[in-house]
This record gives structure tokens, sequence and C-alpha cells, in this order.
């Protein structure tokens, strides 16, 4: 039962994300996605795996409320494709994590399928540099736990929570020509 | 610790001190030395971390700083093809890890070769390009820098978490990706009207040459790929660099030094791009030879864009003319007796 609401959480997460322009709605997105994918690949990998990623999730969210376009902007006009987009991913994810797939680590399958869907998703579609480093550190969260589907040690929740650490405070350059 | 990552990486290190001393001016060298040195450090973790998942993370936070640092592009633009890439090796990763139908390492399969094109640039993820983009961050750096040492990690890995029977579609699909990408980096590089564009699609082409030799799954194959791989860093890269000096005429007479440079990217002999195409013939023949025939095909498709592209080469003398000359004996003593680097590769 935990694990399922927990899931759900990391979907909510990345679909506030998804569904966010600006930067309080982006940090919250942020932290809420974390929170569920540090309860769903803690309650596998222990404590020590949960407090790393939230460590690392809590950064960045930190890092974004810093920066980015203010205010909430959640679901902002012309917002419904996006919802469709989030709600689609999530049936998508269900079904593979729950129908095609077996074993344990349902919940853990679908959270990880559902975030990398819509993070993905996020990066692919937006021009926003902080939009798409927020999407940046939730993804990189969820490729960490992916990583305990195969029984993974404690190395990929690390390298997960520094790289979404440090898209949150990543500093940006214009482009240019040399 | 694999044999061929170890080969790259100190080939990698060879190129960016090549590019310090000898590439033109137009390049700065502190960028260079920064980005460079970055790319180097990212890609020889990519390459030596034990664990893949690991490895995809330290080139998620590699592409991050990459499109970060100053490029001719916005950063949104060059994140999107890397992320695309890690997005799909990620699942791909699930879907070889998790209990269930058969289909479902085929679909880890197609993920692994998608994420690896969308990971190098290659058809049919290329990363946008500007032609004026001289800096150490252009997508074709990062292709023929970083790329080598990310595909070689990315294909070995993948032998290790993929069934036998997903492991045959994976090899299948390099094959398909490789052929799809030499023909139209062949054919792009001769027809397009950017003499920019046409480097790009020239390292597509030989790019196309070393997942034909990864997919092959026989160890010709594999010396074959190897030596593309060497071929791109250490002749492709540098001529790139030197082009990059100053624009030919438009009416520049054509010297022999720019036929020489011709064949050498056309992989003609003695350089070492013949090596690797032989013996890619030989492996294709080894176990297809309708295979062999349609490669060999789009191997002729080479000489007009090399053609082209050693015209565009205005070697006018001093440093340039040095490191045009040391790159050819280097291409040349590699096509001549490739034996050490193979043998250093064990293979």
């Amino acid at each position: 039962m935990i694990d399922g609401s927990a899931a759900f959480v990391a979907w909510l997460g990345a679909a506030l994300i998804v569904l966010a322009d600006g930067r309080r709605g982006l940090a919250l997105g942020v932290g809420v996605g974390t929170a569920g994918l540090a309860v769903v690949a803690g309650l596998d990998a222990g404590l020590a795996v949960a407090a790393v990623l939230t460590l690392g999730g809590a950064m960045a969210a930190l890092g974004r409320l810093r920066a980015g376009p203010g205010g909430w902007a959640v679901m902002p006009p012309g917002s419904t494709p996006r919802l469709i987009l989030c709600v689609a991913t999530a049936l998508i994810a269900l079904w593979i994590a729950l129908g095609i797939t077996s074993g344990e680590s349902a919940a853990l399958r679908f959270a990880v399928l559902s975030v990398i869907g819509l993070a993905g998703a996020r990066i692919l579609s937006s021009v926003d540099p902080d939009v798409q480093l927020t999407a940046v550190a939730l993804l990189a969260l969820a490729i960490g736990c992916a990583a305990g589907l195969g029984g993974a040690e404690v190395w990929p929740y690390v390298g997960a929570a520094l790289v979404a650490a440090g898209a949150g405070w990543l500093p940006l350059s214009a482009p240019r020509a040399a | 610790m694999l044999p061929e990552a170890v080969e790259l990486i100190a080939l990698a290190v060879a190129a960016l001190a090549f590019a310090l001393v000898f590439a033109p001016s137009v390049i700065p060298r502190r960028s260079l030395a920064i980005q460079g040195g970055a790319g180097l450090v990212a890609g020889a973790a990519i390459a030596l971390v034990p664990i893949f998942d690991v490895a995809l993370l330290v080139l998620f936070a590699l592409a991050a700083i990459d499109a970060a640092a100053a490029g001719a592009q916005r950063f949104a633009v060059r994140l999107r093809a890397p992320a695309l890439a890690v997005a799909f090796l990620a699942v791909a990763l699930i879907f070889a890890r998790v209990e269930g139908p058969e289909v479902l390492g085929r679909f880890a399969a197609v993920g692994l070769v998608a994420g690896l094109a969308a990971a190098v640039g290659l058809l049919p993820y290329i990363h946008p390009f500007d032609g004026g983009d001289e800096s150490p961050a252009s997508p074709l750096v990062w292709m023929a820098f970083a790329g080598p040492l990310l595909g070689v990690s990315v294909v070995f890995r993948a032998e290790s978490v993929l069934s036998v029977d997903s492991g045959q579609a994976f090899a299948a699909m390099l094959i398909g990706v490789g052929v799809l990408n030499m023909a139209w980096g062949a054919g792009g590089s001769w027809l397009t009207s950017s003499t920019d564009a046409a480097w790009r699609y020239s390292f597509m082409a030989d790019w196309g040459l070393v997942l034909c030799g990864f997919g092959l799954t026989v160890v010709d194959g594999q010396r074959a790929a190897l030596l593309a791989l060497f071929g791109i860093i250490a002749g492709r890269l540098p001529l790139y660099l030197a082009s990059r000096a100053a624009p030919a005429p438009k009416a520049l007479p054509e010297r022999p030094i720019n036929l020489v440079i011709a064949g050498a990217l056309a992989g003609s002999a003695p350089f070492v791009g013949f090596a690797a195409r032989i013996l890619l013939l030989r492996g294709a023949t080894t176990l297809y030879w309708p295979l062999a025939f349609a490669l060999a095909l789009v191997m002729l498709a080479w000489l007009p864009g090399s053609l082209r592209l050693g015209r565009s080469l205005n070697v006018a003398g001093g440093r340039q003319a040095i490191a045009v000359t040391l790159v050819l004996a280097v291409n040349v003593a590699a096509g001549l007796y490739p034996l050490p680097l193979l043998t250093a590769a064990g293979l």
C-alpha cells in the first residue's frame, strides 16, 4: 500500500513539472517527485538510500526556487495537451508495470517509467533552460532508482543525487559563436 | 576494465594534446583545455565505472555541462538529444532487467541502439549543428572526442545486460543503423552545399563503419570498429580542426597534399581507414556475403565527399602544415601496421 501510494506521488511530482512553468511550481514538482521516489526506493534499498535521494532532490528544489520564471504558473492556459500527456503516460506506465512485466517492485517500475517518460518529454518540449534543468534533476533521480531493479549498490543513488543537486545550481552561458 | 576503452582514452589524451598545440588560433585555447579536459575526464569515467547506471548519470552530467558551456546553439537545443539518449538507455536497462515476455529484451535492444545513436549524434538523432560554431563545445567535437568512449562503453555493456536472442537483435540493428549512417553521411558530405555540413556528414559516415563493425560480432568486425574509431580520433578530427584555420579560397588550385588528405579521409590505402574497411568487408563476408557487397558499394560513395573535404584544407605552411603531415604520417603508420593497436585492445 505504501509503495503504491509513493509511486503515485512520484508520478504526481513529475506531472507537476510537466504542468508548471513557474519556479515555485517546478520546485514543488521536484520536491513531491523526490519524496515519492525516495520512499519507493527506500522500501527496497534502505533508509540511507532514501536519505541520499531526498538530499539530492531537496538541493534541486532549493536551486530551482533561486532561479527561473516567477510564481507558480501551474496549468497556464493551453495546458490541455500536457495534462493529457500526464494521464496517458501514467496509464502506459501502469500497463507495463502491472500487465506486461512481472515480479516484485511493480511500484518501483511504475514510478521510474512514468517519471522518465514525463521528465524526458518535458526536456524535449521546453525551450526554457530552468524548466529543462528541473526535469533533468528528476530524470536523474529516476535513473538512480531504476538501478534498484537490478539490485544495485548505493553508487547509482549517490550519483543520481549529485546530478540532481548539480542541475539545480548549474550556471548557464549565453549562446555564442567563437 | 575494457582494454578498448583504455586505448581510446589514451588516444583521446593524445588528440587533446595535439589540438592544444596545433589547433588554429580561432579556437580559444583556454576553453579547449577546460572543456576538452572535462570531456576527457567524463568520457574516461563513462568508460571505466563498473556500473552502467552510474555511467549513464556521468553522461547526463557531461551533457548538461556541455550544453551549459558557451556554444553557438541555445542550451535548450543542445540538451535535447543527450537527454533523449539517456532516457532511451535508462528505459532499455529497465526492460532488460525486469521479468517479462521475451519481446521486452528486444525493446531493450532497440532502446540501447537508439540511445547510442542519440548520444553520439547519429541518424536518426542528429544533433543540431551550426556551421559557424568554432567552439570546443561543438556537436562535431562531441561526436569525435567524447563519442568513441561513449560508443565503446554502451556497446560492450549492452552485451552484458542483453540475452542471447536480444543480443542478436542488437547486433542486427547496429548494422542497420551503421549502413544508414554510412550511406547518408557519404552522400551528404558530397551533395550538401555547406562545407561545414559536409564535415559533419563525413563524421557520421565514419561512425557508420564503427557501428557496422560492432554489429558484425566477429573479431574482424571488432577490429574494424577499433581502427575506424582510431581514424576518427587521430585522423578526421585533427584534419577537421586544421580546416578551421582559414576558409579556403573559392578557386584554390588543387595541390598534391589536398589529394593525399582526400585519400586519407576516403579510407584509401595505405591509411588506417583502408585497413578498417578491409577488415569490415572480411567480417561481413564471413557472416553474409551480400552484406559485404552492399558495404563495398556504400564505401565507394566516400570518394566524392572526401575529394571535396580534401580541397577545403588550405595548407599554407607553418604549424598547420606540420600538423597535417603528422596526422597523415600517424594514419599511414597505423594503416600499414595496425597490429600494436589491435593487440593493445586485446583483439
